[in-house]
């Protein structure tokens, strides 16, 4: 027990000595949160669009008009004509054109049902696919006021009958991104730490020379391990509360859910990570394998956690996959803790499913740490 | 160039090549990237565990949940639970979503205009929350337009889609891997092979021997970007044969805007090595300025108009910005040098600028 | 009295042979040399006998420990000091002593008395809170050693201790390897200066991973008919290639 403690606080000087690692450490949570936290929408709005009105009417005046005073679209003004169009979007200046076409008032009041072209840059699937669905949302909303001022059509439109839609959004109803992001900085916050500095600092040792020397004195390899492990998870824990407080502060985004079990379910993913981090310095040489390995697991364990992508979205195949991912079960966690208030009795499966990845990685991999050279 | 360099570059090849399990990582990983992305980012969602409550058993609202059975996006784990339920449903994570048809649903549906459908959605996820609404909203127009075949809108809007007609995510995704990666081998790899001579002290032997630095610096890095050239191209390969991702434009301006970004990625990885002395700092602070911003801030994954306007200025500085921006232009729309000129510019201006910033600061770190 | 017994040890690093059928003993309070080129295997050799490797055959006990069996307790009676330094850098000496100290079991007020008392006889004590970067060459290596010996092991493994390091540094180093074996401890070293050879009690010449020669520095001179350890080691090395 003593030995460990020394290792402490080894670690513990060897990472205040470097003022530079300090700052990352504390500062990077802060960074991360205000950047991402601000910037990093997965809501699409202002999507840059131009108008071509070969009309020139009253009506096609007012479609254009619809569309500039939203927030979902940026109006960047009439273009001429189709090709001109067409160029803006090769030059990526708009992401969508609407064609109004020709004698279309005419044909809106004569019943003849003109089409209207949107042209949209698919390169982003994703964004184009929300756009369409807003250019739609907002043409029938046009189309209804337009039914209901025509005299003409107001008979018709009262044997009309339409479902709807009513969504309530629990626990996010607005359905902010920054509630989303948020709690999976910080998850993959903590990964970071753990994983990465793990790895690198045993593999560090083993660069400089320093592990063969502790190898021959009669630590043992648990001890060694503890040691070089407890210090990062103190660290990952003020990193935490870091993070916590400046999600809190910043966004005004505080926990629902009890603290504590938002710490217990942390230690348990952090097992995890950790094993991760030793696992990879034992398969790793250099400083900069590590990193890379550590690095390529974390690629993968954020996109197939459902942190950006729902795990539905996914094959069945990697849909498998993510169940071996410990991220998956811990951005469930920490997202009912913080939007739901979830109390740990109804986490206890994902708790378990980290404890028994956590507790096997951590094993293995302590068990792959040989103190013996290979 | 000279002797010198090439007998440099020579070495550090041989370093890449001998230190195999790097190379490995370093030619997998973009693999591994692409399938991942290519396969498992799909814009559909589908299979979400939903409860159906029917309040109003009538012909009418079993025609409605059909329209809901019927396709894949939902699988129903429960129906018709109590209402007090509800909360505890979702709180329990039984449930993503909660369809509740009202029981005067069809007698509404006769008489009023419009008959709202409510549903409980768990928003803690808010991606997968907009998946479900959006599912829901064509869902109940497809019924509306059975419901009323004389319903016509006075006009409709038909879409045409460029580039990527259907809507395909790896048209997105190919581009930006390439981006992403070739950062991470140039600037990340570097910096922490300079600085790691640094810890190992090999970096004094250097200082001491007839051979200028910065000629030993670059034959550092020539290798790192062969690597990441080589990368990116097998990238574009097996998006083109795996994916279909195409490459319209000329591949030489292709090449050209490669080699300018990488130029960048560089000019940074030379950077960090000179303010930092041990690895592990320099691999946490080129991730903080390098690796973040390219995948926040770059358009990469989220679209920029959506940011806030300072972050939409402070991503003009990002080179992936610029360098993303002409990529896709190439490929996906054949973009020649004149449509994508103010990208090139942008992107070359920053890349000279951070090569004469990283060298003065390296020769200055020298003295 | 046996402190290091060595029977046949071999060692095989796939097809390659590093250490083949070695067979030896050291006495109790002996200086022990292991000469060889780079690659004979004296490292190799001197790893399994730290318990750092697993020996492919053969068997080897030191303080009385076996190998394959304890390990641990081997680790216990040893002191260790490879031919890179394994102080670290970034901390300052004092506090490599105190950590290595703790590391090795021993209680606080040991630690405060030994930290003392070596820093005395390092003469190091102007330097104590400095980083163990700043200071010399040669006092790194006496530091290192001194760590290394910090729990007082009977046996002592210096692998290349004095490569790198000035000729008044080496003599100095060698000064302290005798007041080591004159307390009665057991020093194994490995060198490939062959001034340094001629220090030692006895001496085995290692060649492809084989004990060629094992004798004192005298007898060997004697029976190649040369003045230096060098000409014998040059001979031995030479003859044996042809």
């Amino acid at each position: 027990m003593q030995r460990i403690l020394y290792l402490i606080q080894k670690e513990f000087r060897q990472i205040l000595r470097e003022k530079t690692f300090i700052g990352l450490i504390f500062g990077a949570p802060f960074i991360q949160i205000v950047i991402l936290g601000f910037a990093i929408t997965t809501d699409v709005n202002h999507v840059p669009l131009a108008i071509v009105d070969y009309d020139q009417s009253q009506m096609s005046t007012r479609l254009s008009d619809a569309f500039s005073v939203t927030e979902s679209f940026e109006f960047e003004g009439n273009l001429n004509s189709e090709q001109e169009a067409v160029q803006a979007l090769d030059h990526g200046r708009i992401k969508m054109a609407i064609i109004i076409p020709d004698n279309f008032e005419r044909d809106l009041k004569m019943g003849i049902h003109p089409v209207i072209q949107a042209v949209v840059d698919g390169v982003d699937g994703n964004s184009a696919g929300v756009a369409m669905a807003y250019l739609n949302q907002i043409s029938i909303k046009l189309q209804k006021e337009w039914m209901q001022e025509t005299g003409g059509l107001s008979a018709r439109m009262r044997q009309v009958h339409l479902t709807a839609i009513e969504p309530r959004m629990q626990y996010n109803a607005s359905l902010e991104s920054v509630n989303n992001i948020v709690p999976g900085i910080l998850a993959t916050m903590i990964m970071l730490i753990t994983a990465f500095l793990t790895g690198m600092s045993i593999v560090r040792e083993r660069e400089i020379g320093t592990l063969e020397q502790l190898m021959v004195t009669p630590i043992r390899n648990y001890e060694l391990i503890l040691g070089k492990v407890l210090p990062l998870i103190v660290v990952a824990f003020l990193l935490l509360n870091v993070g916590i407080l400046a999600a809190g502060l910043i966004f005004g985004l505080w926990m629902k859910g009890n603290i504590f079990t938002l710490y217990f379910m942390s230690l348990l993913f952090a097992l995890s990570t950790l094993g991760l981090g030793i696992f990879a310095s034992t398969v790793a040489r250099t400083q900069q394998q590590a990193m890379f390995i550590a690095y390529f697991f974390m690629i993968f364990a954020i996109l197939l956690s459902g942190f950006f992508i729902p795990i539905e979205n996914m094959p069945p195949f990697i849909q498998g996959i993510t169940y071996l991912n410990p991220l998956r079960y811990f951005i469930v966690v920490i997202r009912e803790i913080y939007l739901k208030g979830t109390e740990m009795g109804l986490l206890w499966k994902e708790g378990l499913a980290m404890g028994v990845f956590g507790l096997a990685t951590f094993i293995l991999s302590s068990l792959r740490f040989q103190k013996r050279l290979e | 160039m000279n002797r010198i360099l090439f007998s440099i570059t020579k070495k550090e090849f041989w370093h890449i090549i001998r230190d195999y399990q790097t190379l490995i990582i370093i030619i997998l990983m973009p693999i591994l990237m692409l399938l991942l992305f290519g396969y498992a980012v799909t814009l559909e969602m589908r299979q979400i565990e939903t409860i159906l409550v029917d309040q109003s058993h009538t012909p009418q609202s079993r025609a409605f949940l059909d329209d809901i059975t019927s396709t894949t996006f939902f699988k129903i784990t429960d129906r018709d639970v109590p209402e007090k339920e509800f909360e505890h449903i979702l709180q329990q994570r039984k449930a993503r979503c909660i369809i509740v048809i009202p029981a005067d649903f069809a007698r509404s549906l006769e008489t009023q205009p419009e008959t709202n459908i409510q549903v409980l959605v768990d928003a803690s996820d808010p991606n997968a929350a907009n998946y479900i609404r959006n599912y829901l909203i064509q869902i109940s127009a497809r019924f509306n337009f059975k419901l009323n075949p004389q319903l016509k809108m006075p006009f409709s809007v038909e879409p045409r889609i460029l580039y990527n007609p259907d809507l395909k995510s790896y048209f997105f995704f190919v581009p930006g891997l390439v981006a992403v990666i070739i950062l991470l081998i140039t600037s990340l790899l570097t910096s922490i092979a300079i600085v790691r001579e640094k810890e190992v002290g090999t970096m004094e032997q250097i200082l001491v021997s007839p051979v200028h630095p910065l000629q030993i610096v670059i034959g550092k890095m020539i290798p790192y970007t062969v690597i990441g050239l080589i990368d990116s191209i097998l990238i574009l390969i097996m998006g083109r044969f795996l994916f279909g991702v195409p490459v319209l434009g000329s591949p030489w301006l292709l090449l050209l805007s490669l080699i300018i970004y990488v130029l960048s990625g560089l000019s940074f990885g030379l950077l960090v090595s000179t303010i930092t002395e041990s690895q592990q700092v320099a691999m946490l602070t080129a991730m903080m300025i390098t690796l973040l911003p390219t995948l926040m801030l770059s358009g990469f994954i989220f679209p920029l108009k959506s940011m806030p306007l300072i972050f939409q200025y402070l991503s003009n500085v990002v080179p992936a910005t610029h360098f993303l921006t002409i990529i896709r232009g190439i490929l996906l729309k054949g973009s020649s040098l004149m449509d994508i000129l103010p990208e090139m510019g942008a992107l070359t201006g920053i890349t000279i600028l951070l090569l004469a910033i990283s060298i003065r600061k390296f020769n200055m770190t020298l003295e | 009295m046996v402190t290091v017994e060595v029977e046949n040890l071999t060692r095989t690093f796939g097809k390659f042979t590093a250490v083949d059928q070695v067979s030896f003993s050291v006495q109790k309070g002996e200086i022990f040399g292991f000469l060889g080129a780079n690659g004979a295997g004296k490292t190799t050799t001197i790893r399994m006998l730290c318990g750092l490797l697993m020996p492919s055959s053969g068997t080897a006990s030191v303080a009385g420990f076996d190998v394959y069996t304890q390990p641990e307790n081997i680790k216990k009676n040893i002191g260790y000091m490879s031919q890179r330094f394994s102080l670290y850098e970034d901390l300052t000496v004092r506090e490599n002593i105190r950590f290595y100290g703790g590391v090795y079991g021993l209680s606080r007020p040991q630690i405060s008395s030994k930290t003392d008392e070596l820093l005395e006889f390092l003469k190091l004590q102007d330097q104590a809170d400095a980083l163990t970067a700043s200071i010399p060459m040669g006092w790194k290596q006496r530091l290192a050693l001194s760590t290394a010996m910090l729990h007082d092991p009977p046996i002592i493994f210096l692998d290349e201790p004095t490569s790198g390091v000035d000729p008044v540094s080496r003599k100095n180093f060698w000064l302290l390897i005798y007041r080591l074996a004159e307390q009665g401890k057991t020093i194994f070293v490995t060198t490939h200066f062959m001034d340094e050879a001629e220090y030692c009690n006895r001496v085995s010449i290692m060649r492809d991973g084989a004990i060629i020669e094992l004798e004192k520095p005298q007898t060997l001179k004697t029976k190649y008919n040369v003045n230096t350890m060098q000409d014998v080691f040059m001979q031995v090395v030479e003859k044996k290639s042809l």
